[in-house]
């Protein structure tokens, strides 16, 4: 038994909205000197690539927790909201 | 939709639909706003749901009406190291009387019943209603602009129990614009399913008892612990790691989650478990300094979203506390209808009423925990020290022992020195 969050699908539920609620300026995270999100985030959404110096964020599997939000300290975000209302993860029994 | 009320509360969580149940049964139009498509839906928590004195009132024999799952009647302190386990236990029957002292309970289940009873007392819940902004006149808060389709919601008086980001409390300038990561902690957690006769042998319980641990040493230094509770036919295992610690250790939330789950005394526990769900949440961990202002112009702010929440390391305090300060909420904006005045002045009764009652008392009284907490010796080395000091006393190797007063003097030399040792005992004194 393991979490693997590449197949966070597998085992929480999602209502994914095709509008992203959170947008990223990626030329900001360039410049960044830590980018703690790429390891704090829960289901990792962000990764860095060495090779093309860029950011990529994917809102699919985002369990919604604000960690981002918290550890940015660049403030890279253009948007971070909640997903509208009935959108996004659902836990069911947690 | 109707478009005007007597008050609104934005989020249905344990404060908001505390908040909205004492409204409603005053008698007052309250429209409870909920993001997800139930209540319930976005919340996790790993813990153990305290008794809800604030409750009591509503609900009589609150055990025999709320869906619980088991109630907690062994209490335990683990420190971890990588192979061995130091295990302090607090069993007492006293725990298995009613009114029970806690519970286990699933989110979804517990806050969508609260909900449901908020709305038999009258109140209108909406869900799948994302508050996007706070609408003003004069300077003052009279009611909210809803995502979904731009629509506006009216009322004097807006309670926001919108959770630990509470972007309500930020629009309307009562918290920091930006948090603290040092006062922030991410929580982790497998849901892992168990037939309940297994639960119950692993645990050594009966009937609906149910067990809590909570465990140092298994995040691998950063600040943290891990937790594990028994629900009715399933086990919440997780870890709460400090934001700022997690963030510069380089480590990943399910990295340690997987490696805790993997140590050999933890493994044992879950054999045979499946996977069941996946979650995250925020806690507010900075206790009592990183309470923001609670009321402003038109405007309560209760539960998480006022950071109301309280670590000492062996407990984790917050639903408790959020019931008690919705109530306590609705309270004085009932108050304030009486008055008619719903001016930063007036609603500064619900400041004056946390004041008077156990949540701000508490918050106060533990006040340097979360600095005591940011010790990053507690992480490592003490269970290290713990664990190899019972190793010893334990361990037959044909080598002549020392005195009780040596080996410890030895261990703690080697692994924390005395005077550290010293200050985080008086440290974790004046904090505890």
């Amino acid at each position: 038994m393991k979490i693997n969050v590449d197949e966070i699908f597998d085992v929480t539920s999602f209502n994914i909205d095709r509008e992203p609620h959170i947008v990223l300026d990626p030329q900001v995270c360039v410049g960044c000197d830590q980018r703690g999100c790429t390891n704090s985030c829960p289901a990792r959404c962000y990764t860095w690539s060495e090779e093309d110096q860029k950011m990529t964020f994917v809102h699919d599997g985002c369990l919604e927790c604000g960690t981002c939000y918290v550890v940015c300290h660049r403030n890279a975000f253009t948007r971070w909201t909640y997903p509208r209302g009935g959108f996004g993860v659902s836990f069911r029994m947690t | 939709m109707k478009r005007s009320f007597d008050a609104i509360v934005i989020g249905a969580g344990p404060a908001g639909s505390s908040a909205a149940l004492t409204l409603a049964k005053a008698g007052l139009d309250v429209a409870l706003l909920e993001r997800g498509s139930y209540p319930g839906e976005k919340n996790m928590f790993g813990g153990v749901l305290h008794r809800l004195t604030a409750l009591e009132e509503h609900f009589p024999e609150f055990w025999n009406q709320a869906p619980l799952e088991r109630h907690i009647v062994k209490k335990s302190l683990t420190f971890l190291t990588e192979e061995s386990s130091f295990n302090v236990n607090f069993d007492t029957q006293a725990s298995d009387r009613t009114p029970y002292n806690g519970y286990t309970v699933y989110r979804p289940r517990f806050d969508r019943w609260l909900a449901d009873e908020a709305v038999k007392a009258g109140a209108k819940l909406y869900c799948g209603c994302t508050v996007e902004d706070l609408l003003r006149e004069d300077g003052r808060i009279t009611g909210v602009k809803v995502m979904r389709d731009g629509g506006e919601i009216k009322a004097p008086v807006v309670i926001a129990a919108d959770g630990v980001l509470s972007f309500a409390a930020k629009k309307a300038g009562l918290r920091r614009p930006a948090f603290d990561p040092a006062q922030m902690a991410v929580g982790v957690k497998a849901l892992i399913d168990l037939p309940k006769e297994v639960i119950d042998d692993r645990f050594g319980l009966v009937r609906d008892q149910g067990a809590s641990n909570e465990l140092v040493g298994c995040t691998q230094g950063v600040r943290g612990g891990g937790f594990l509770y028994t629900n009715y036919d399933s086990l919440s295992i997780g870890l709460v790691m400090h934001l700022g610690s997690l963030s510069e250790s380089g480590k990943t939330p399910y990295d340690l989650l997987n490696s805790f789950m993997e140590q050999p005394q933890m493994a044992k526990l879950l054999k045979g478990g499946r996977l069941l769900e996946y979650s995250a949440h925020l806690v507010p961990e900075g206790g009592y300094d990183m309470v923001p202002e609670t009321y402003g112009d038109g405007i309560l702010v209760a539960g998480d979203a006022a950071a109301l929440c309280i670590v000492t390391g062996l407990n984790l305090e917050g639903i408790n506390l959020a019931t008690h300060s919705g109530t306590l909420a609705g309270q004085a904006a009932i108050e304030a209808h009486g008055r008619k005045d719903f001016s930063k002045r007036s609603l500064s009764c619900y400041q004056r009423m946390l004041e008077n009652s156990y949540v701000m008392q508490d918050l106060k009284l533990y006040r340097r925990t979360p600095h005591m907490l940011h010790n990053d010796r507690i992480y490592t080395q003490y269970p290290e020290l713990l664990c190899g000091i019972m190793d010893e006393i334990y361990r037959i190797d044909g080598t002549p022992k020392d005195t009780m007063t040596k080996l410890l003097m030895r261990t703690v030399k080697d692994k924390i020195g005395l005077k550290n040792l010293l200050a985080d005992v008086y440290s974790g004194w004046r904090a505890l």
